[in-house]
Parts: C-alpha cells; sequence; structure tokens
C-alpha cells in the first residue's frame, strides 16, 4: 500500500497573483476546516482569480488527496465527511461565478436516497465528488419514490441515476425503483449505479443495476466509464 | 453432477470429538442454513451478509464452493487455503463435514438479569404500592340446587365474590367451573384482574399470586418471576435472544421478516418458544405452578414488540419508521399464544416511536424522570440507543442508531461481553488488557473497544481524528510502538500478541475498527446533543445523566466521556441506573398505577427525529472525532502567511 501524497498543480503560481499561496487552504480542505476554506475563497475570488482556477488549484488537491486516502482506507467518513464539508463550502462560493462561464457538463446524474431512507450523508459525498469530476448533479435527497425519480430523470434527460440505501430493509427499494425504470420503458436511457453500506457487487447484479460503487470514489470512477457508454436517447 | 436435490452435511464439535450432527439441505443453501435446519449455533451477526466473522467455521472434508470475497476479506487469504470459511457465503457441493467453530462463547455471556441495587432504591422509593390488578378471592360459592329455578354454576360463583366481576368470563375459566365448585363443597379461590375472572380454583390458593416482567431485547431475553402480593423476586431467567441467528442486528431481523409474512412466524415462534421456556424455568426453579402466574409484563423495542405479537414490521424498517401499533396492550395469554402461563394476562407498555419502544417507556418509569424537578437525561447505550431528556414539565426522546459496533459486530475481532473477550486496556511502557474470565483473550467486546479508543488517545498511538499513525511510532515506547504497524489492508494495532491469544492469532484493532466505533459513538453523542439543543440546555444544566441497559454496566465511563460517547460531565452527574427497562416492567408488573402512568407518560413525550434534524449532520460529523472541534485555531491567523506544514 503506497500513502498518497498531495499533488500540487502544475504552473499555479503563473495563474494566481504575486505572493499568493494555496497550502493553507489545500490543508484547510484536507483537514476539513471548513471555515477556513471559506476565508480563503472569499479572498481568492476578491483577489479576482478565476473561479475555475480557484477550484483547481486551490480546492481540488486537498480533496483529490482526501478521496485517495479515503479509496485506500486510510481515512474514513469522518474525516471524508469534514473535507467534504469543507470543498462544499468553497464550492457554494464558485459555484455561481462557473454556471456563468457556463462549462458543458460531463453528464447529468439524478442522485438520491431510496424511498424509506433518511440517510443523507454517503450519497452527499457521492454528488460533491460527481460535481468536482464535472458532472451537473440533481440531488433529489433522501427517502425519493420511485416515480420521482424517472420524472426528474426524464426532464433532466438525465444520462445517469444513481440510488443509495444504508439500510438492509431499504436495499429491497434500489431494486424497486429499477424495475419501475424497466416498466416506464426508460432504462435503457439511463446507467444506474447503487451503493450504500449494505449494498455488495452481487446484489448490484441482482437487482438489475449498471454498476456499484464501494465507496464515493469507485461511484465517481464507474460515472466516468459508464457516462462513455452508448444508450438509448430521451426525446 | 445434478444440479438439484439433497446435500449431507455433518457437523462435528469444535472440541473435536465425536459427536457428529447431520443433515440434508437442498444443494445451493448454505452451511449458515444448514447449521440452522441441524441446530447447531452458528451466529449470523451481520444478517449473513459476509461482512463479519460470526459464522467462520472449517471445512473437514468435501467440497464446498470456492471462496467467495467475503471470505477472503473476513478471514484472510491463509485461513481460506486452510479451508476456513464463512458459514453464510459457502454451499456444500458434496457431501461434507463441517466443524463449526462459533469464537464467541455463549456460556459466561454477560447478560444483566436483575434489576440491580439501583432497582431496589426505586422500588423502595416514596409512592410506590403493590397494586398489580391481580386479586385472589376467598369465597364460599353456592351450587346450584334447585331444578326448578336454575341458576348456573357461574352466575352462583359470580355472585360470591364482592365487589362483583365483570360477567364476561374467559371460555377456559368457563371450563373449569364445573368442577371447581364441586371438589370443596364450593369453597374457592376467585382471581380477578382488574375485575375480570382469570382463574376459578377450588380451596383456598389465595397465596400463590405470581407475576413474569421481561423486557426482550434484540440481543437478549431477560426475566424475572415476582410474588404479586410482596413484591418478592423468586427467580431470574435470561439467554441470547434465539432469533439472532436471523441476524444480530435490529435492522437486519426486520429486513429478514420484511414482506414475508412465513419468516414473521418463524421470528415470532423462536420468542415465544423461548419465553414459554423461561416461565417454565422460572416456576421450576422457584417451586411454584406456572398456572398460578396471572399478569406478565413485556417491554422491548418496537420490532421485538411487533414480532412478539406478531404484528408485522415491515414499515418499522422504512421511514418514517411507524409503528403499526403503540398504545399499551393486554391480551389474554392464550391468545398468543403463551401456553405456559395458561391463565396470565399479558400486558405490553405503550411505544412512543418505531425506534423509541416500550423499552425506554419503562426506563421512564423505573428511573422517574417525569418527576423529577431538575433535567435530566436517560441514555440507554446499545446497537439502537434512544435518549431522554427533560424534567417534570417537558419530556423529549430520540432514538441514536450506533449500529452493532459496540456490541463487537462489524470489528475485525469483535465479540460480545462474553468469556475471552477484552474488556478494559491499559497503556504504559506497553499494553496490558483485561479479559473476562481471565482467559486467553479471544476477541475485544464493545466496552473493550471504548477502553482501548481512550487510551490509544491518550498514549498518542492514534490522533483526536482517529487515525492511527505507525509513521510515528517511534515516538511510542518500544514496546507499544511495535504493536502499531501497517499490513495490507491499512494500519492495525496488537492488543493482544498470538503467543497470548485463544485463536492463535494477533488480537488486533485496526483503523476500520476504530472507525465503525466513532460511527457508533457519535451517534449516541449526536443525540444527546440534538436534545440538549432543541430543549435549550447546556451541559451544566443537566443534574444527572443516567446510563441504562446491559452495556452501560460494563463500559469505563471516564473513557466513554473521553472518546466523547458521552458529554464532558463531571464524573458525579454519571450514574448507571441498572437494567432499567427491567425494573420499569417490573414496577408495571407490581403496580397497575404504574403501568396505566406509562399509558398517559407515552403522549407526554416529545419525539424528536434526528435524521430529519437540519442540524444534525453538523452535530454528527462533529461528534465522531475524539477532541472537540478547534474552531479558531491561533495558527491560521497567520493565514497566508503560514508556511507549508510537514
Amino acid at each position: 500500500m503506497t500513502e498518497p501524497v498531495l499533488q500540487i498543480p502544475e504552473g499555479w503560481e503563473a495563474r494566481a497573483p504575486e505572493g499568493w499561496e494555496w497550502q493553507t487552504l489545500w490543508e484547510a480542505v484536507e483537514e476539513g476546516d471548513h471555515r477556513y476554506a471559506h476565508e480563503r475563497v472569499e479572498q481568492a475570488i476578491e483577489a479576482n482569480i478565476d473561479p475555475r482556477t480557484i477550484l483547481d488549484d486551490g480546492l481540488f488537491p486537498g480533496f483529490t488527496l482526501q478521496g485517495d486516502r479515503f479509496s485506500e482506507q486510510i481515512i474514513f467518513i469522518p474525516e471524508m465527511l469534514i473535507t467534504a464539508r469543507a470543498m462544499k463550502t468553497g464550492l457554494a462560493l464558485i459555484r455561481p461565478l462557473l454556471a456563468a462561464q457556463a462549462e458543458k457538463p460531463v453528464g447529468t446524474f439524478v442522485m438520491g436516497t431510496v424511498l424509506g431512507d433518511m440517510h443523507d450523508i454517503g450519497q452527499s459525498i457521492v454528488t460533491i465528488m460527481l460535481e468536482n469530476a464535472g458532472f451537473n448533479v440533481i440531488n433529489l435527497g433522501t427517502d425519493v419514490h420511485p416515480d420521482r425519480f424517472i420524472e426528474t430523470a426524464r426532464a433532466e434527460q438525465a444520462d445517469l441515476v444513481g440510488f443509495s440505501a444504508l439500510l438492509s430493509t431499504t436495499v429491497y427499494y434500489q431494486k424497486v425503483t429499477i424495475e419501475e425504470f424497466v416498466k416506464a420503458g426508460h432504462r435503457g436511457k439511463v446507467k444506474i449505479l447503487v451503493g450504500g453500506a449494505p449494498t455488495t457487487q452481487e446484489w448490484a447484479d441482482e437487482c438489475g443495476a449498471d454498476g456499484w460503487g464501494r465507496d464515493a470514489v469507485q461511484a465517481v470512477k464507474l460515472a466516468l466509464a459508464l457516462v462513455k457508454q452508448p444508450r438509448e436517447t430521451w426525446a | 453432477m445434478p444440479e438439484s436435490g439433497l446435500v449431507e452435511v455433518g457437523f462435528v464439535a469444535p472440541d473435536g470429538g465425536r459427536a457428529v450432527r447431520r443433515v440434508r439441505i437442498e444443494r445451493g443453501a448454505s452451511l449458515l442454513d444448514a447449521a440452522q435446519a441441524a441446530g447447531v449455533g452458528m451466529d449470523a451477526t451481520c444478517g449473513a451478509r459476509g461482512r463479519c466473522r460470526s459464522c467462520r467455521c472449517k471445512i473437514l472434508s468435501g467440497d464446498v464452493s470456492p471462496a467467495t470475497m467475503q471470505d477472503t476479506l473476513q478471514l484472510g487469504h491463509e485461513e481460506v487455503q486452510e479451508r476456513f470459511r464463512l458459514g453464510c457465503q459457502t454451499r456444500p457441493v458434496t457431501a461434507c463435514e463441517v466443524m463449526a467453530l462459533p469464537p464467541k462463547s455463549e456460556a459466561g455471556h454477560q447478560i444483566l438479569t436483575g434489576a440491580g441495587p439501583a432497582g431496589a432504591a426505586v422500588m423502595d422509593g416514596a409512592g410506590f404500592t403493590l397494586d398489580s390488578g391481580v386479586k385472589k378471592h376467598v369465597v364460599v360459592s353456592n351450587i346450584p340446587r334447585e331444578e326448578h329455578h336454575q341458576t348456573s354454576d357461574l352466575a352462583e360463583v359470580l355472585a360470591a365474590v364482592d365487589p362483583p366481576p365483570d360477567r364476561r368470563v374467559p371460555l377456559a375459566v368457563m371450563r373449569k367451573i364445573p368442577q371447581e365448585l364441586r371438589k370443596r363443597r364450593g369453597a374457592l379461590t376467585v382471581t380477578t384482574f382488574n375485575r375480570q375472572v382469570i382463574d376459578v380454583e377450588a380451596g383456598d390458593a389465595s397465596e400463590h399470586a405470581y407475576g413474569m416482567a421481561f423486557d426482550i431485547g434484540t440481543t437478549s431475553i431477560v426475566g424475572t418471576l415476582m410474588h404479586l402480593e410482596t413484591g418478592e423476586e423468586l427467580a431470574a431467567v435470561g439467554s441470547v435472544n434465539p432469533q439472532t441467528v436471523y441476524g444480530g442486528d435490529l435492522m437486519s431481523r426486520i429486513a429478514y421478516a420484511q414482506f414475508d409474512e412465513k419468516k414473521l412466524v418463524t421470528l415470532r415462534a423462536k420468542v415465544l418458544n423461548a419465553v414459554n421456556g423461561f416461565i417454565k424455568e422460572a416456576c421450576a426453579n422457584a417451586g411454584v405452578s406456572p398456572g398460578h402466574v396471572y399478569k406478565i409484563v413485556v417491554v422491548g423495542n418496537t420490532c421485538m414488540h411487533h414480532v412478539f405479537l406478531g404484528v408485522d414490521v415491515t414499515y418499522v424498517g422504512l421511514a418514517p419508521y411507524a409503528p403499526a401499533v403503540s398504545d399499551g396492550i393486554v391480551v389474554a395469554a392464550g391468545e398468543l399464544p403463551l401456553k405456559a402461563a395458561p391463565n396470565a394476562q399479558v400486558c405490553l407498555l405503550p411505544i412512543v416511536a418505531g425506534f423509541v419502544g416500550a423499552d425506554t417507556m419503562a426506563c421512564v418509569l423505573a428511573t422517574r424522570i417525569h418527576e423529577s424537578g431538575a433535567l435530566r437525561a436517560l441514555v440507554d447505550i446499545g446497537t439502537n440507543g434512544e435518549v431522554v431528556m427533560g424534567s417534570k414539565d417537558r419530556l423529549m426522546a430520540c432514538s441514536a442508531p450506533a449500529g452493532p459496533a459496540l456490541e463487537g459486530a462489524q470489528i475485525r475481532h469483535g465479540m460480545r461481553g462474553a468469556m475471552g473477550a477484552i474488556e478494559d486496556v491499559r497503556i504504559d511502557d506497553d499494553v496490558h488488557c483485561g479479559v473476562i474470565g481471565q482467559a486467553p483473550a479471544a476477541g475485544i467486546c464493545g466496552s473493550g473497544l471504548i477502553d482501548a479508543c481512550a487510551k490509544m488517545v491518550g498514549a498518542g498511538v492514534m490522533d483526536a481524528s482517529g487515525r492511527m499513525r505507525p509513521r510515528h511510532r517511534d515516538r511510542l515506547p518500544a514496546a507499544v510502538g511495535a504493536r502499531l504497524r501497517t499490513t495490507g489492508t491499512g494500519a492495525e494495532f496488537v492488543l493482544v500478541w498470538d503467543a497470548d491469544a485463544g485463536k492463535g492469532e494477533d488480537v488486533t484493532l485496526t483503523q476500520g475498527d476504530v472507525r465503525q466505533l466513532q460511527l457508533a459513538k457519535s451517534a449516541i453523542y449526536s443525540g444527546i446533543v440534538m436534545l440538549q439543543r432543541v430543549m435549550g440546555i447546556g451541559d451544566a444544566d443537566l443534574a444527572e445523566l443516567m446510563l441504562c441497559g446491559g452495556f452501560g454496566n460494563y463500559i469505563n465511563i471516564e473513557s466513554a466521556v473521553t472518546i466523547r460517547l458521552l458529554p464532558r460531565l463531571p464524573r458525579d452527574r454519571i450514574t448507571y441506573v441498572g437494567n432499567a427497562a427491567h425494573l420499569g416492567a417490573q414496577m408495571a408488573l407490581l403496580s397497575e398505577r404504574e403501568r396505566i402512568r406509562a399509558e398517559e407518560l407515552v403522549h407526554r413525550i416529545e419525539h424528536v427525529a434526528l435524521a430529519t434534524h437540519p442540524e444534525f449532520q453538523d452535530i454528527f460529523v462533529d461528534g465522531m472525532a475524539f477532541e472537540g472541534p478547534r474552531s479558531d485555531r491561533p495558527e491560521r491567523a497567520a493565514g497566508n502567511a503560514r508556511s507549508a506544514a510537514g
């Protein structure tokens, strides 16, 4: 097992004002100090740094480092969560600015926790990571009825849909929701990912999903691969 | 090779003895299924999902399905090579012999049966009167003699009792009357429960009025036999809940019975059999007749309560987790059926919410938090923990789903608090572990886990975020540092070296185990903090934090405070109040006033749903660290000028 290290963005100095440093923001995101992350991102915006640069050079390095550690099980949910929270804080400040630049998303991902399940944390980590990876994520929150998944996927012409379930009593609804996509005639138009503590690859196969992510990092890798695969078109 | 048909599995006792239990199972069924069919004790703590090692076994002969990913993850490559497998993952291909190795000896499993010293104190407290609702009336009844102006046996018996009982009499009593009435020429003992006749016996049987109080927990069932007239405890019984084979934690149990009536029937049969057995056992121990058990009070979480009644638990497992029934219930034993005590009235205490069950209601009764002038908190630490907070003015409750880590599940070397479990840890120049029963260490139980983490943080083995730092082992005493190592699956800390361990392998605490504990303890901690926030109560306002439940007895309170499982209150304000759920059941058994009080009180308890509360996620995340948040760090003041740190 190799310990992940901080990947310092190449040539960041050229994209920042004279005397600027990102180290403290990298650390703030890594350590999950969301108050400080907020402060630094605000300073960066005031300093007129390009929002995409703030994201890539300022926020990503600490987040990616933690994501890799999370995937290697060096750190676990608590630290990933506090890092995600710091990331989210920074992202919230620059998202409106990024939207103004109107970049084309990698794909549209409809995300939510299945009916009967109120667990939010896992899917919100996945959501942030998907957004970082360039997806347009529509997060429906928790306790989402299959019909809402279907309506949203249709309205947004989603490429991928993700169902989170954290209880052994609710994984059943991952299967139900997939069956509803089949019945509605939309199954071929989306790639479906499932995840959550009680799920396994076997379960993903059994319930008819296209993929299963052991953790958020795997989920994002899978999403990036699946979005390239052919699908029936909406409309 | 035929794809279908039966295959024979023989189970050899773990001591290598000759006793082999053979069973034929459908091809495709697992060794765990076979063990259950053969009546061989094999736990499936994780609900047969391959996520724990409780069903570990060794294949002695025959062919089985190839090792799965779960086998390798849980047991390691070497064990798999040596034909160790997880029973839940393994399917026999040909006839085979298997050694079931239950690593968790049920003998010596710590179960808190009696109410403990705290119980007696509450029972003796002011205002508690014996009033079980069961009355034995010794009467002499007329026997119908006139053919012309005929009466009936029943009418004569009812007329002899003062005050006159309810005229609706159970069929079972009607069937007994003709014989009993005439055995002693009309001399009878008529037993009533709240004016309903529940038994008729010839002669004077007034001394014999017994009752039982049961606390049916997800993990264990405990019961006591009590004399209803004197309040004396006559016998205590208890064991592991036999439903455990269908999943160790509550959600696995619900998932098992979800959408499947037959499986609900299976679970119900398990609990009814157990309770029937306990009634017989307790009565035999005390030398009384089970027919003289007239009142049985049952408390338990909502799932156990529903399963006991045979009510569908499907929707208890799905948000918003609403119970199917929540009011207090009185039902005749014959209706359940509870055959061992045919004359008993079975009383179930009311339920507050899906995850705040009748057991919590019983804890409220027992601790009298509803009469307290000062603000108090009541915390039941368990797989599905509960917190009740308040005073006589206002009471709030929430559930704090800690998960099974505190019972040793999903912990690499986790086990329940049984013989061979590490229960306390001390670290100085080296690591010293206290083991239940002074046996060689076989694993670690929840209380040991809490203690180990507290001491590891204290000794610098891991930091306040819960991260082990093998690269910093040089800073530790040599013997301690040698225990901190990195393996292919991450960091781990050796608590007991293989030479001193019972399993012939090192007993370790892995980084993943620490994370599981952090999730569990933060759930409890967040429950407490959340109720404090909602009620506007600071730590200083809490006069007392009462720990109840079996688990609370064993944890080191200082360690629980150190790791922020419990808030940092002065030590003398955290007390252990015993198995309060069981005590509350006993109180409701001995006093109808208390039982009825529960039915009123339940409406006064405000339920707070944590997951839907906007602040919850932040509180939960903050609660995972072993130290409080370090906001306003002084080193940040340097801001932009700060140099890179290593």
